[in-house]
């Protein structure tokens, strides 16, 4: 048994498919940003090496502390929300009238674009004429706020279509998971006089929690580097109020041509979703298993 | 008592659903507008006039080879990613070696690269290898950095399979090959669709690397084609809603088919391996 | 063993992908051998978005063709923001199309300081001497070398809505505090004076760059840009409290810094506001566009940008020439790209104005054509122009302008006082130079 199960070359035959694609394709750019990151280039003519100039200049840099605020506050967000999302599954996977139809409804935002996302955001948020506002002058709000113009509060306003885009994501990998569940388990819980909620919180949780630390790793690296939204619906701005990491870094390589600066700040952006990541797995590993 | 929590249960669940399909009620109204009524007008009011022509010009913009090749571009990358991280999971899962640990670390820093800093490398990457303006450079990117995160979904999954279910076939003198494509693989379908369901829907409607590699209209793609109606002064927002109804049509479908897979029981399928 | 086998099968399947993949897109380059030179061109007008602009392109490409039997011109599209993106990854890789285009000044610096473009003099003083109006070749001309050819000019202008105006009783200003006037007016009747899309910052930069040509006059800003002045003058850093006092009295209309430019432009198009700075790349919404209601288009004016305080020459514009064709250095077709340029920039120049709406930058008989009122209008005032400050954007590097662009926003916000506004544009600045 064990002989077959760790037979090399069948590992080999298996693993090197995908590490050969990431290999290539993922690591070797992920190098190259980290050695521009060391050149003073403006994308276009001859590259100076500067050695760690980008970097500490960075480090120094405030507005990309601000940017990276922003993505630590989308982050904590993102995993808070991830709560809702699993409440919305234990309710969907649980034998209720009209689930199937329900989830499948649920899901439809996932499947839109972000330029349609964007769009409909700006329509939602339009100072004068937006659902948002509209709602709010009828139910007597005097002076609702600009939501996409006002620094204080852009960004808050900006999280929430990315967690409502996001949303059909967790719940249908949730969902999958909680159907994974042998049926079994349930009906002798049930037997044994369970009710739904102890069912769905004493049984499947746990049972799925190894899914759960994933959607929690996965939360927290696609907001560190979450760019999509952001971009289309306020361009980082007003004067930077809705910055984060990666348009910070977008602009700075593309926009204002400082591609080797850009690139040190992508570079930092991938070791501070490392560092992140890292304290995540550690905070959220029990004791039975360190992996998944 | 019991009965008020359920409408109460279901009213919250309505309400959510309601939130959840407007967006696409919305597209199709915007569809059907022109920049005018969109800007200025509430996003749900009826168009001043139905302007189906928006779709007559998507249409005459070529849109019909976008569309092919979304379609199979997308379809490509799916089934290699999902095989290859299918395979992958397995051995780093299920097989006892030294490294899996390390690979497995390999595949979750994959997860953390922002696109923006690859595109410059991996363009002169696929230069070197003449590969640019050839929508196979977008397969295997597409392929490459959809690995991670399918990897990291079916994971989970992998961790949960029963190890009696190896120690049986293996007893029986089956090969790994046939284990996995034979067991394993019609035991992971409900996790596998929805892999094939994100991937899909990260594919479809990907646009940078599209647009960086290639150029000739022939191979471009829907999302592409959408930033056709992006002017340098004006953008004819109406045809752009247009596109994106066109767009979201298969993949509504396909959604609803794999969507289903989803559910299909793990026992039935453990059953007949 | 078994082990060598595997890596050799992997490696094996991926050469073959490579290939298989390589192969089907070679052949296509080697068709030059027949004979025939390919020019690549790349532009940024997609028939989507401008489909005018973009059926004048392909004729003037088929008139092309059809004079150059030899020469095949290969044709690229991208929308603007995409086209700017590819063209800085085609630079990395040395891969720029022959003929393509770009923004002047600040924005073509990098690709001349980096040798990716080729100097045009040559084929300008042979084709096109004389033929551009003053000051739009020499915005695309660094250290006394040409490395663009303009195609369009464009001015920014106050347009205005004159049956708002009329029902309370305005007048086009002609000073500042005529122009306060209005804006006050306005705001008491419940109408937005101004429709500005600052989340594109661009636009609100109009609104600053013409007080500070008002109170400083045309070059100050210039000089700050140059460095033959200073971002601190007396007369940029008013002109920055100038915005605020507008910003203060509720001149623009509500949540501007998160409005894009087209949501902007439709409040103006839907009588919503009373007044739209923007440049004359927009007149066909005013005059020719059958999509926009003809009783809007007949309602519509422009009015050049008051004086302020008794000072500023009414004749002193904002604006200056929009793309220019470029020709690649490292082109191995270069003669023929360079002529195919030249050709393309004449022929626009008399097609553009009739058929697409444009002000191009070579000269053109404004009293041969049959042209709506306001574009003679405009032309005159082109010809009377005592000064064009070129987009201050386009003026700096693309480093100094986003410092510029952002600062922008604060100021308008109210978020950074009009003194550190100078101030940090100062110092962005004088780090440069």
């Amino acid at each position: 048994m064990n002989k077959v199960m760790s037979n090399k070359w069948i590992i080999t035959l298996y693993v090197l498919p995908a590490l050969l694609l990431i290999g290539v394709f993922i690591f070797v750019p992920l190098i190259l940003t980290g050695y521009y990151g060391l050149m003073d280039w403006d994308g276009i003519g001859a590259m100076k090496f500067i050695g760690l100039e980008n970097y500490i200049n960075a480090i120094q840099d405030d507005k990309f502390w601000e940017s990276a605020l922003h993505s630590f506050l989308l982050a904590v967000f993102s995993t808070a929300s991830l709560i809702i999302y699993l409440l919305i599954s234990l309710i969907l996977a649980s034998k209720i009238k009209g689930a199937d139809l329900l989830r499948k409804i649920y899901l439809i935002p996932m499947l839109l674009s972000s330029v349609a996302i964007a769009q409909l955001w700006i329509k939602v948020f339009n100072p004068t004429n937006g659902m948002l506002n509209s709602l709010l002058t009828a139910i007597g709000v005097d002076n609702p706020p600009s939501w996409l113009a006002e620094p204080s509060v852009v960004l808050y306003a900006i999280f929430i279509p990315i967690l409502w885009q996001y949303a059909g994501f967790y719940i249908l990998i949730y969902y999958a998971a909680l159907k994974n569940i042998p049926e079994t388990l349930v009906e002798a819980a049930k037997i044994d006089g369970a009710t739904p909620l102890q069912i769905a919180f004493k049984i499947k949780l746990p049972l799925i929690m190894g899914v759960v630390k994933v959607t929690i790793v996965l939360a927290v690296v696609g907001s560190l580097k979450y760019f999509d939204l952001i971009y289309v619906m306020t361009g980082g701005g007003p004067n930077g109020a809705s910055e984060v990491m990666a348009s910070y870094m977008y602009k700075l390589a593309f926009t204002s041509n400082n591609f080797g600066y850009g690139s040190a700040i992508g570079f930092l952006l991938l070791i501070i979703t490392l560092i992140v990541t890292f304290i995540v797995r550690k905070a959220t590993a029990t004791k039975e298993e360190i992996q998944y | 008592m019991k009965r008020a929590g359920y409408f109460l249960l279901y009213l919250c669940l309505a309400v959510v659903a309601v939130f959840q399909i407007f967006p696409v009620v919305w597209l199709f109204l915007f569809s059907l507008k022109d920049n005018q009524d969109i800007f200025s007008k509430s996003p749900f009011s009826l168009p001043t006039e139905f302007r189906w022509e928006n779709y007559e010009k998507v249409w005459e913009g070529g849109i019909g080879t976008y569309f092919w090749n979304s379609i199979w571009i997308t379809a490509v990358a799916i089934i290699l990613t999902v095989l290859f991280a299918s395979m992958a999971t397995f051995v780093i899962t299920r097989m006892q070696w030294k490294f899996s640990k390390l690979v497995l670390g390999l595949f979750m820093v994959g997860l953390m690269i922002p696109i923006h800093s690859s595109i410059i490398p991996l363009f002169s990457m696929f230069l070197h290898v003449n590969l640019i303006d050839n929508p196979w450079s977008i397969v295997i990117t597409y392929t490459a950095y959809n690995l991670p995160i399918t990897i990291m979904i079916l994971l989970g999954f992998y961790y949960t399979l029963p190890s009696e279910i190896e120690e049986a076939a293996i007893m029986d003198g089956c090969s790994i090959h046939r284990l996995f494509f034979r067991i394993i693989l019609p035991m992971t379908i409900p996790v596998m669709s929805t892999t094939v369901i994100i991937n899909m829907i990260y594919n479809w409607n990907e646009f940078v690397f599209v647009n960086t590699f290639i150029s000739s209209d022939q191979y471009k793609t829907l999302t592409v084609g959408i930033q056709n109606f992006i002017g340098q002064y004006m953008t004819d927002w109406g045809a752009i809603g247009a596109t994106l109804v066109i767009s979201v049509l298969p993949i509504l479908l396909a959604f609803l088919f794999f969507s289903n897979k989803v559910v299909e029981g793990i026992s039935s399928s453990a059953v007949k391996g | 063993m078994r082990k060598t086998k595997a890596v050799t099968m992997t490696v094996a399947l991926f050469t073959v992908l490579l290939l298989f993949a390589g192969c089907s897109n070679s052949d296509e380059k080697a068709n030059g051998s027949s004979g025939k030179k390919t020019i690549e061109f790349m532009h940024l007008w997609p028939k989507g978005s401008s489909k005018t602009h973009y059926e004048i392109v392909n004729n003037i490409v088929k008139d092309y063709e059809k004079k150059h039997p030899d020469v095949k011109v290969d044709v690229q599209v991208l929308s603007n923001e995409q086209y700017k993106d590819k063209l800085k990854v085609l630079s990395t890789s040395n891969k720029l199309p022959d003929v393509g285009m770009t923004w002047a000044a600040g924005f073509m610096e990098p690709y001349v300081s980096g040798n990716k473009f080729a100097p045009l003099d040559d084929v300008i003083n042979k084709n096109l001497k004389d033929q551009f109006v003053p000051g739009t070749a020499e915005a695309f001309a660094i250290d006394g070398k040409t490395y663009g050819m303009p195609l369009e000019l464009n001015i920014a202008t106050v347009f205005y809505n004159k049956a708002i105006f009329d029902k309370y009783g305005l007048k086009a200003p002609k000073t500042f505090d005529e122009f306060q006037h209005v804006v006050k007016t306005l705001k008491d009747n419940g109408v937005a004076p101004i429709a500005l899309g600052n989340k594109d910052r661009w636009t609100g930069s109009l609104w600053y760059m013409y007080l500070a040509d008002r109170i400083g006059g045309g070059d100050t800003m210039t000089n700050a840009i140059n460095r033959s002045g200073s971002f601190e003058d007396p007369a940029l850093v008013s002109a920055a409290k100038k915005v605020q006092d507008l910003v203060d009295m509720g001149a623009f209309e509500k949540g501007f810094n998160g409005l894009s430019d087209d949501e902007a432009k439709s409040m103006f198009m839907n009588g919503q506001a009373g007044m739209y700075l923007i440049g004359t790349w927009d007149l066909p919404n005013y005059t020719t566009n059958e999509d926009v209601p003809k009783e809007f288009r007949d309602s519509i004016d422009y009015f050049n940008f008051p004086t302020v305080d008794g000072k500023g020459d009414m004749n002193s514009f904002v604006g200056g020439p929009g793309v220019g064709l470029f020709v690649a250095q490292n082109s191995d077709v270069k003669e023929e790209a360079k002529d195919f340029a030249a050709f393309f920039v004449k022929e626009w120049g008399e097609k553009s104005v009739t058929d697409a709406g444009v002000i191009p930058a070579t000269k053109i008989d404004a009293g041969s054509l049959d042209l709506p009122d306001m574009y003679v209008n405009v032309l005159n005032d082109l010809s009377k122009a005592s000064n064009i400050t070129l987009f201050a954007d386009v003026q700096m590097s693309p480093d100094v302008a986003q410092v510029h662009l952002d600062m922008i926003q604060a100021l308008f916000g109210k978020q950074v006082t009009p003194e550190k506004f100078a101030k940090e544009q100062e110092q962005a600045l004088a780090k440069e130079k």
